[in-house]
């Protein structure tokens, strides 16, 4: 196959027998109960050097108490699949927990400022959303690559990892992504059997591809619900539990963000974190961070110490919309 | 409908852009802000059954309006009464078919042949002025959809000969077949470039930027003194028309209640 062009973006290079290899040897595939703590499906499945994907946000259902975990754990050198972020990539990379990024939208925040500066130590490689979406896409189907109609022609082609080629079949040009298996895949959800059986209600961002490509997959989930109701109604099922790795019961997991059908975001907290990841000196981040990840040893500290019942019940009753969710 | 004499300048190109949309047409609509705004005031007033989708893959929502700021999309309310909740992927593959006949962005920066920039202004790549998000969702967008709109601010900054970094394609040097060559789906590309103050195109035949038609408001002149690039002047400039008290009220009252985006820009009084 002719390359037309290549981008000189750094990216893990795919691996598809590699990953068929890990998955033979350490994936269970029978029922096991794999609930735990956040700090010990972290401390289990997350390693220091690891490539990192998460769906959503810390807005809309994303894994918020599970990367809070990760920064209170330190942990160093990770890869950040940053697509469809608003402030998850600033936190862990001001908590020194980053070494590369791929960007397809890697948010805002101080901390991301000076990442692209010569003297930091932490690469960058320019993808789109899509793209990242794709390449998770194309690591779920086990295939090396996936050829796509986008990115090329732009300057994030030229700084990502993917290549222009002349189609053996049609000769004509197209764009080659290379397949993305994380190493982790971490994805809050409504609701989660003992074994990993998991329910997302409403939309999402790339929820089953993330689950589907990473090596290991913590699920964190609002309530654990009987394997009963997941037999009886298998439709619902989002995630097959043979995928999934830990189970971590997690109610408000997403806070200060929303869980669609079960309660809003929390408007203060977020910009609370937001002024904090904006503000330039830092200060304001390691006060947020003393306050909300390292003072407080768990997730059920975090909600019943700094955010409190009455805040949360507010939040509980303003998720007004029901249709499509529970009802 | 009532002219209305005050509004801001980011109100008006709001109004501009909803008039603008088709309801037997199909938009794949950026994030938030006023790509997002326009669509919504479309689809209260004038086109409910707006066949507008997000790029988290939530398919023609009819959003419980206001929104949240900073949610804007994957929201609850923001994919309210849609016809189907997808995702990231599959709505990029029904814009790779062709699903989607116009996209609709943002941008920090444009170029003459509608190539945008929203990575970073400034210095080089390696060391930028200011870094942004990145690329996001509108590469796939301004790639994919047939025809792309674009939404900016009139600055001499923002539209320059030559963007610091081209996050999403245009018609990139602007030769015949540019887009092709890259592997873009044939026939696609800029469409139309609305700013407070004016609505451009681009010429049929070098694909260059082309100024089509200007606010009550201003002259010209104006318009060109507030670009780093002198764009080709169609044979006749239109008069885009100033919103009405209707839609002021619609986006005031129920879409951006506390004026997170329409408040932008400075006041209009004619």
């Amino acid at each position: 196959m002719q390359v037309l062009s290549s981008g000189i973006g750094e990216f893990r290079m795919p691996d598809p027998d590699g990953h068929r290899a890990y998955i033979r040897e350490h994936k269970p595939r029978t029922l096991i109960n794999k609930v735990m703590t956040e700090q010990e499906a972290i401390s289990k499945f997350v390693s220091d050097g690891d490539y990192l994907c998460y769906d959503c946000n810390m807005i809309m259902r994303g894994p918020s108490s599970l990367i809070r975990e990760i920064i209170r754990q330190g942990k160093k050198n990770l890869s950040v699949g940053g697509r469809f972020t608003y402030v998850i990539v600033n936190l862990l990379v001001a908590t020194g927990c980053v070494s590369h990024i791929d960007v397809g939208y890697m948010g805002v925040g101080a901390a991301l400022t000076r990442v692209l500066d010569k003297e930091s130590k932490i690469t960058v490689t320019e993808w789109s959303n899509s793209a990242m979406t794709m390449r998770q896409l194309a690591g779920s189907l086990g295939i090396p690559f996936i050829p796509v109609r986008f990115l090329s022609g732009s300057d994030a082609f030229h700084y990502s990892g993917a290549k222009l080629v002349k189609d053996p079949f049609t000769d004509k040009e197209v764009v080659l992504l290379p397949a993305l298996n994380p190493d982790i895949g971490l994805i809050h959800v409504h609701q989660c059997d003992v074994y990993g059986n998991a329910r997302i209600f409403g939309p999402s961002v790339s929820p089953v591809e993330t689950a589907t490509a990473s090596k290991k997959v913590i699920i964190s989930t609002e309530e654990i619900i009987d394997t009963e109701y997941i037999r009886r109604d298998p439709g619902k099922t989002t995630i097959p539990y043979y995928l999934v790795d830990a189970v971590v019961e997690a109610p408000f997991g997403a806070h200060p963000g929303e869980v669609q059908g079960l309660y809003n975001s929390d408007a203060d907290a977020i910009m609370e974190l937001f002024q904090a990841c904006m503000e330039p000196s830092g200060t304001g981040l390691s006060q947020y961070l003393e306050k909300y990840i390292h003072s407080v040893a768990t997730h059920q500290e975090y909600l019943e110490q700094r955010i409190g019942l009455a805040r949360l019940q507010a939040l509980k009753q303003q998720a007004e919309i029901k249709e499509g969710y529970y009802l | 409908m009532t002219r209305a004499t005050d509004f801001t300048e980011t109100e008006a190109m709001i109004c501009v852009v909803a008039n603008m949309m088709e309801a037997d047409k199909s938009y794949w609509v950026v994030g938030g802000g006023p790509p997002r705004i326009a669509s919504l005031l479309a689809q209260k007033l004038y086109i409910p059954n707006l066949a507008a989708s997000t790029e988290d893959g939530v398919i023609a929502p009819q959003p419980a309006i206001p929104l949240q700021p900073l949610m804007q999309f994957v929201s609850a309310r923001a994919s309210y009464r849609g016809v189907a909740w997808t995702n990231m992927n599959t709505v990029c593959s029904h814009a790779s078919l062709g699903f989607f006949d116009y996209g609709l962005l943002a941008t920090l920066q444009v170029d003459p042949y509608g190539n945008i920039n929203s990575s970073f202004l400034g210095g080089d790549y390696y060391h930028p002025g200011r870094r942004y998000g990145g690329a996001g969702g509108a590469n796939e967008i301004a790639s994919m959809c047939w025809r792309t709109i674009l939404l900016t601010r009139q600055e001499k900054r923002k539209f320059v000969k030559k963007v610091d970094f081209i996050s999403s394609p245009g018609f990139l040097d602007g030769s015949p077949g540019a887009r092709e060559r890259a592997g873009l789906p044939a026939d696609s590309g800029p469409y139309r470039l609305h700013t407070p103050e004016a609505m451009f195109g681009y010429d049929e035949e070098t694909r260059y930027m082309k100024l089509m038609a200007i606010a009550e408001w201003v002259e010209v002149e104006d318009v060109l003194a507030k670009m780093d690039f002198e764009p080709l002047i169609a044979p006749k400039v239109a008069r885009l028309k100033p919103p009405t008290e209707e839609e002021l009220e619609v986006l005031r009252v129920y879409i951006d209640p506390a004026g997170v985006t329409i408040s932008e820009g400075d006041w209009i009084h004619l």
